[in-house]
């Protein structure tokens, strides 16, 4: 966050912090004039390969507005754009523009439909579903640049901050005031509030606090024709219909958001982080489920298996214990007196528990190099394979020894390493599968695998996603999760919003024009040569 | 009324009727003002996993039978839902959005729904959201149910997470001497790391803060709680201290003649709405974000709404007769007629209601 | 990340650029490390996006001119190497590619002068002696040159020092606890000779006896980061002949120059020095890692409590890994404050000739760096590198804060007590 300052730079007003309004009669004045065409939800209208003689007049308003510098359309400028988190797809986009403020937003988002030219936002493009992934022909819209914190209230523990904040810039700023902000993605210190909120990024403390969505008090976003909303406010309480819920989790899809209002939490006074060893994942499990039944409740629980230990001890050098087959992360929070009641009913349980061998973190730093071991692990597994998927599924909690098992065994049947970390408190899996995308066929076979252990989720009753969202890439499990009326109404919510499928074409749904007609390889979007392997 | 008891009669009923409006409990009149279908009998728990943490439920179930088996469990609703006593539902609680006192550490309703199934305005029966603790797949159509005052659609079920209860609780009753050292004494608690599950402020200026926990640590922890402020106090525990929350949870404190409207809030807005309303008439909860106004009976209701509307806060009537129980200033209208588009194009649920 | 760089045809340096862009997985988390990208704020200036166009480029997929401003941005800092979880070895790549991409480009007239100027003066004591005073010369008409060029008059000092001749062995005081050699470097001992001079007092009074090789010259890492990979391999060649087997270790005094012998067996690799190269790079040591292995004998506390801030070149804390030796030595001193600067990890700009290449960024970085500095209300710097010396003290004047900035060695030696206890 190199620019904080603290007035808005938007002259819109901003959320909850509105000029009195004179007194009068109150009334529910219908407030906006182009509600009456959309009224018409049009028939379905889909990506057409005539995006791209859209996008020409649409870069000649554009270059009006924005200096060269800050419209890039140059093939080696628009390249590093091409690809987020997963590699695996990459498309090259039309234009990218990088704005600095929220009406710079309003206009790129106007002028896009306008001219009917799809568009993404972008944070820090991170996300591991595809998410951030352009749409051939259409506009990139790079928020990071919209860096600064607008408002920040200390005794009412909210901030509101501009997407491009980073999430950990979040927690930076107010710490010297004792508070942080809950949602600790692993990708805290690159991804941004923005993709955060698109996402409903979780994390791992996620387990006694929640996730983006049960910290995001307010939006103010722009919808994908221009109209500006408000949702929610500053108060930690709603009252009437949780809009800014509604809205966090949308994949974009509901347009981009310009202003985010956050609840803040005072820092916890103790942390009690134990590592724990292992010589099998059911252990580790077990004991996951024990300290589950105990009562206790931890701010974490994390397990991460053989290869992502080995993986992120080579990175991190925490001193995790290498050669176990799986290790445990359990962190007590609270007030000191209350942390040093609960460390004896802990330690009890892990000790029954199996643990080889257990430690305990010793100072603020060392708990920091057991979360940093932790928190890199995905991008550690680089130095294992040079390719690999990161798959992100909820099964029940009780269920989460037999979902290993079987994840496993479909890791045996492929021979294909499977490298496992996840939130075992939550019962969110993410299993990392290795390939090497030389290898013909590679990439087909872990994407396979990879959908095995999704429809496995459905089947024990949990979730394809439990953080890194639907994207592009599971695109296609969705419907599995849910049944035909479900998949009928997101759309439909959809077309009211952006009948021309403007913001995130080609993620979360499928084109509307696209129903009906999916397979299941190649990808819907690589068959209508909307998208490439890299 | 019509009775409903199954989610097949309240399909046909919902694709048979011009206008749908839902009553449960009954605990919320002023959210329920000609109801023309009750769900009181679509009651009961589908699955209760007490290792999962997680509960589905009949949308007409009495929050008192499901406290009473998550009890049996040593579990509960830490959002503390209001007006058990009285014959609250879950539907009825979740479609308000109401959260009581117990908010304040873990959140809301709104932060503990994971699941929902409901009807839409064309009388399809849909179910999202999901059944585990985490789930990012597709929108949040839980959120939306929560205070959504059945606009967006009925629901029938619902699963919500659960936690683990505390062993042990106390509760200090702090006395401050005038308003703004008692707001003051409750923002400084908020954000301290004492780890209050509960922090109120009543009209006599005396904060209610609660500490649970382990209790071995309860005493400690609630002496500090007792030295942080250095001001009169009481501990409270027992019979006497759940009679107290009881008390707050089913507003024992609003008189009669007056109706009970909540309003939320950001901490810096409270004394200058305070001054705007008649003295006595607002309690504050969750440490300065929750306030429930008792607004009496015959004054017009336009009047709160003017005056809240002005504070730009947005209120729910709960209780007496209003136009609408949506006042004060709420956002997002362009978002919820949207919404309404998609899920009730022929608007049964909101006519002759506007949307806010 | 899947790629089809054709490594074998790209020389003996093609399969360390493969293996980087290999092992990337483009997860970003070197996005908040890169000082370009926080200064400009676009893919193309990250690490994350420049192995992504260094990528393309060695696939033929882009043309190299359009990839080069963006590769030319990167500062070869290094920051991004120790944030980066998957372990790419980006330093390897970007230095492969450079010297690859070399062969290539085509350079405007103007950009060859410069290029020459620098690779045929900087690394030559006595050139670099002679040109900096006609550049001082010059600088009266600075505001007619080119603002490149004039931005590198502004670096160099008013008055050059004398200039000095390093004695070839200087004895230990006391009974000898080892033997090391030193790298004198160039431009540093042009602009500062007194650097080199404090490390072989301080080492002398530790019981080090140190050789200054005469045969030895420029370590070749401007030559090397900037694509010249001939001249490179001569100076390691040079270095290779010219220091001697009978040592404890090599020690150098400029990060940058420590870092560069680091990086021999990169340059040498596929020749037939590649295996001695490996054994210079493990014997080559910072001053301070070596003291602090060695054990210093100790040190007088200052005069006044004094705040002093440490700044970390990025080639001793990132090329190096040296972070915690030159402050445990620091702390040793009584009376001095050591201060941690906000956001250490980052570089001040100077970065070899980045200030030359890259003035507006550079700029920018100094700037920060300076004001960084100065939120810590430190007294005075310590840092392990010439470049940022002057780059840190210049930004330092421009703030209006004229704090004295020394190189560690010098902080060591002015309180350094012998092997008899005395100063
Ligand atoms: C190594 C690694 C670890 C990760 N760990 C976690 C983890 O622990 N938990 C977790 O939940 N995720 C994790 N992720 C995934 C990813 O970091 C998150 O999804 C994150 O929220 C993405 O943020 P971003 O800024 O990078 O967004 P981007 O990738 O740039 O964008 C993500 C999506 O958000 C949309 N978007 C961005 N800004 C806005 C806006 N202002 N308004 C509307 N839409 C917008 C984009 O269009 C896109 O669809 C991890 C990723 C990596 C690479
Ligand atoms: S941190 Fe490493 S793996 Fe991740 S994008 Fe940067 S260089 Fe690639
Ligand atoms: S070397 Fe420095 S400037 Fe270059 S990419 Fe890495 S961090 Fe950025």
């Amino acid at each position: 966050m190199h620019e904080v300052s603290k007035t808005s730079i938007v002259s819109v007003c901003k959320l909850g912090s509105r000029t009195p309004r004179p007194s009068g009669l109150h009334t529910f004045e219908p407030p906006s004039h182009f509600w009456v065409d959309a009224v018409e939800i049009p028939a379905a209208s889909a990506s057409t390969p005539s995006d791209l003689s859209r996008l020409a007049p649409l870069v000649d308003q554009l270059r009006q507005r924005f200096p060269t510098d800050r419209l890039l359309t140059q093939p080696a400028q628009l390249a590093p754009y091409e690809s987020d988190g997963l590699t695996a797809f990459r498309v090259h986009p039309g234009g990218v523009v990088l704005v600095q403020d929220a009406s710079e937003v309003v206009t790129v988002v106007r002028l896009c439909h306008e001219h009917g030219v799809p568009f993404v936002a972008r944070g820090s493009g991170t996300s591991l579903s595809g998410g951030s992934l352009p749409v051939a022909g259409g506009l990139v819209i790079a928020l990071n640049r919209m860096n600064r914190v607008l408002d920040y209230q200390p005794r009412s523990q909210t901030i509101v901050v501009e997407p491009g904040v980073v999430n950990q810039q979040v927690s930076r700023h107010v710490a010297q005031d004792g508070l942080y902000y809950a949602p600790d993605p692993s990708s805290g210190p690159v991804c941004t509030i923005g993709g955060n909120v698109a996402f409903n990024s979780g994390g791992a403390h996620c387990l006694k606090y929640g996730m983006t969505a049960n910290h995001v008090l307010g939006i103010k976003a722009v919808f994908p024709d221009g109209e500006l909303v408000e949702l929610g406010g500053r108060s930690h309480e709603t009252a009437g219909a949780d809009l800014a819920g509604m809205f966090v989790g949308s994949e974009g899809l509901f347009g981009i958001a310009l202003e985010i209002v956050l609840r803040l939490l005072p820092l916890p006074e103790r942390f009690h982080t134990v590592l724990a060893a292992y010589d099998s994942l059911e252990k580790a499990g077990d004991a996951v489920a024990s300290v589950v039944a105990s009562g206790l409740l931890p701010g974490a629980m994390e397990i991460m298996d053989k290869l992502a230990i080995e993986a992120s001890e080579q990175a991190v050098h925490a001193g995790y214990p290498t050669g176990a087959a799986a290790a445990l992360i359990v962190e007590l929070e609270g007030p000191e007196e209350e942390v040093a009641a609960e460390i004896p009913r802990l330690d009890a349980i892990m000790q029954a528990s199996g643990a080889y061998e257990l430690r305990v973190a010793k100072s603020a730093a060392d708990r920091m190099n057991i979360w940093k071991g932790r928190k890199g692990a995905f991008s550690a597994v680089g130095r294992l394979s040079p390719d690999y998927i990161v798959q992100d599924g909820v099964v029940p909690r009780s269920r989460l020894g037999e979902a290993l098992a079987e994840v496993q065994r479909l890791s045996a049947r492929y021979g294909l390493r499977v490298a496992n970390v996840f939130h075992a408190g939550d019962g969110n899996l993410h299993p990392l599968i290795l390939y090497d995308g030389r290898i013909e066929g590679q990439l087909h076979q872990a994407e396979l695998l990879a959908g095995e252990i999704l429809r496995m989720c459905i089947r024990l009753g949990g979730s394809i996603t439990g953080e890194h969202g639907v994207g592009v890439e599971k695109l296609e499990f969705l419907p599995e999760m849910y049944g035909e009326a479900e998949m009928e109404l997101m759309n439909r919510v959809r077309q009211t919003i952006d009948p021309q499928e403007l913001a995130n074409r080609g993620k979360l749904l499928l084109s509307a024009s696209d129903v009906g007609k999916q397979s299941h390889a190649p990808h819907p979007l690589e068959s209508a040569g909307v998208i490439s392997r890299a | 009324m019509e009775t409903i008891e199954t989610t097949e009669q309240l399909t046909h009923f919902v694709r048979n009727q011009a206008q749908v409006r839902v009553r449960a409990g009954g605990t919320k009149p002023a959210t329920s003002g000609n109801a023309n279908v009750s769900l009181v009998n679509l009651s009961g728990v589908i699955e209760y996993e007490s290792s999962e943490f997680t509960i589905t439920v009949r949308a007409g179930t009495p929050l008192a039978e499901i406290e009473n088996l998550l009890a049996e469990q040593r579990q509960y609703l830490p959002f503390d839902p209001p007006l058990a006593r009285a014959g609250a539902t879950i539907g009825g609680t979740v479609a308000t959005g109401l959260s009581g006192s117990g908010r304040f550490r873990y959140g809301g309703v709104r932060d503990f729904l994971l699941g929902v199934r409901f009807v839409t305005g064309e009388g399809q029966l849909v179910q999202l959201g999901s059944k585990v603790v985490k789930n990012a797949a597709g929108f949040d159509f839980p959120k939306l149910m929560v205070g959504g005052l059945g606009r967006f659609g009925i629901m029938t079920e619902l699963t919500l997470k659960v936690f683990p209860a505390p062993e042990a609780t106390r509760t200090v009753v702090l006395e401050n001497d005038n308003q703004s050292d008692a707001l003051e004494t409750m923002l400084q608690l908020a954000a301290s790391q004492l780890d209050l599950t509960c922090l109120d402020l009543d009209d006599t200026n005396r904060i209610r803060a609660r500490v649970a926990g382990s209790d071995s640590a309860l005493l400690d922890r609630v002496a500090r709680l007792q030295q942080f402020s250095n001001i009169a106090n009481k501990v409270i525990e027992g019979e006497e201290e759940l009679a107290l929350w009881q008390a707050v949870g089913e507003f024992q404190w609003v008189p009669a003649g007056y109706r009970l409207v909540k309003v939320a809030l950001a901490p810096e807005q409270i004394p200058p709405l305070i001054s705007d309303l008649t003295p006595g008439a607002l309690r504050i909860c969750a440490g300065g974000h929750l306030g429930w106004i008792a607004w009496p009976q015959e004054r017009p209701g336009e009047e709160l709404d003017r005056v809240l509307a002005q504070h730009c806060c947005p209120g729910l009537a709960i209780t007496g007769d209003w136009h609408s129980p949506l006042i004060g200033e709420h956002q997002g209208s362009a978002f919820a007629r949207r919404l309404t588009l998609a899920l009730d194009p022929e608007s049964k649920f909101t006519n002759p209601q506007p949307v806010v | 990340m899947q790629h089809s760089i054709p490594s074998a045809e790209l020389g003996p340096r093609g399969q360390a650029m493969a293996d980087a862009v290999s092992s990337c997985v483009h997860c970003g988390f070197c996005l908040p490390a890169c000082p370009t990208y926080q200064v400009l704020g676009e893919e193309m200036d990250s690490p994350r996006g420049r192995i992504f166009l260094m990528k393309d480029v060695l696939e033929d997929r882009l043309p190299l001119e359009q990839a080069l401003p963006y590769v030319d941005r990167c500062l070869g800092c290094l920051g991004c190497e120790p944030a980066c979880p998957s372990g790419v070895q980006y330093g390897d790549l970007i230095t492969s590619f450079r010297a690859h991409s070399e062969r290539k480009r085509s350079r405007t007239f103007f950009d060859r002068l410069m290029r020459q100027v620098v690779l045929q003066t900087l690394p030559y004591t006595a050139r670099f002696r002679w040109a900096a005073r006609l550049g001082k010369l010059a600088s009266f008409t600075s505001p007619l040159l080119p603002h490149r060029l004039s931005n590198m008059l502004a670096m160099l000092p008013a008055q050059l020092p004398p200039s000095e001749q390093l004695p070839e062995v200087t004895p230990a005081i006391g009974p000898r606890r080892a033997r090391v050699a030193l790298l004198a470097g160039c431009a540093q001992q042009v602009l500062a000779p007194q650097i080199n001079r404090a490390a072989i007092e301080l080492l002398s009074r530790n019981g080090v006896e140190v050789v200054v090789p005469q045969a030895q010259g420029c370590c070749g890492a401007l030559a090397a980061h900037t694509g010249a990979d001939r001249l490179a391999m001569e100076a390691a060649r040079k270095n290779l002949r010219a220091f001697p087997g009978d040592i404890n270790a090599v020690v150098t005094t400029a990060a940058g120059c420590g870092s560069g012998m680091h990086e021999y067996p990169l340059w040498l690799k596929g020749t037939q020095e590649e295996a001695q190269a490996h054994a210079l790079a493990s014997m080559t040591k910072d001053v301070c890692v070596f003291l602090a292995e060695l054990g210093p004998v100790g040190f007088a506390p200052l005069a006044d409590p004094l705040r002093v801030a440490y700044h970390d070149a990025c080639h001793l804390a990132h090329g190096q890994g040296v972070r915690e030796q030159p402050r445990q030595l620091l702390q040793m001193i009584g009376n001095l404050e050591l201060v941690e600067v906000p956001d250490r990890e980052f570089c001040c700009g100077s970065a070899g000739t980045y200030n030359l290449e890259q003035p507006e960024v550079a700029t920018e970085l100094g700037e920060r760096k300076a004001a960084a500095i100065v939120s810590t209300e430190a007294q005075a710097v310590a840092t392990g590198n010439i470049g940022c010396m002057v780059q840190i003290e210049n930004h330092l004047a421009d703030a209006g804060r004229c704090l004295p900035v020394k190189h560690t060695i010098e902080w060591l030696a002015d309180s350094c007590l012998d092997g008899h206890g005395s100063e």
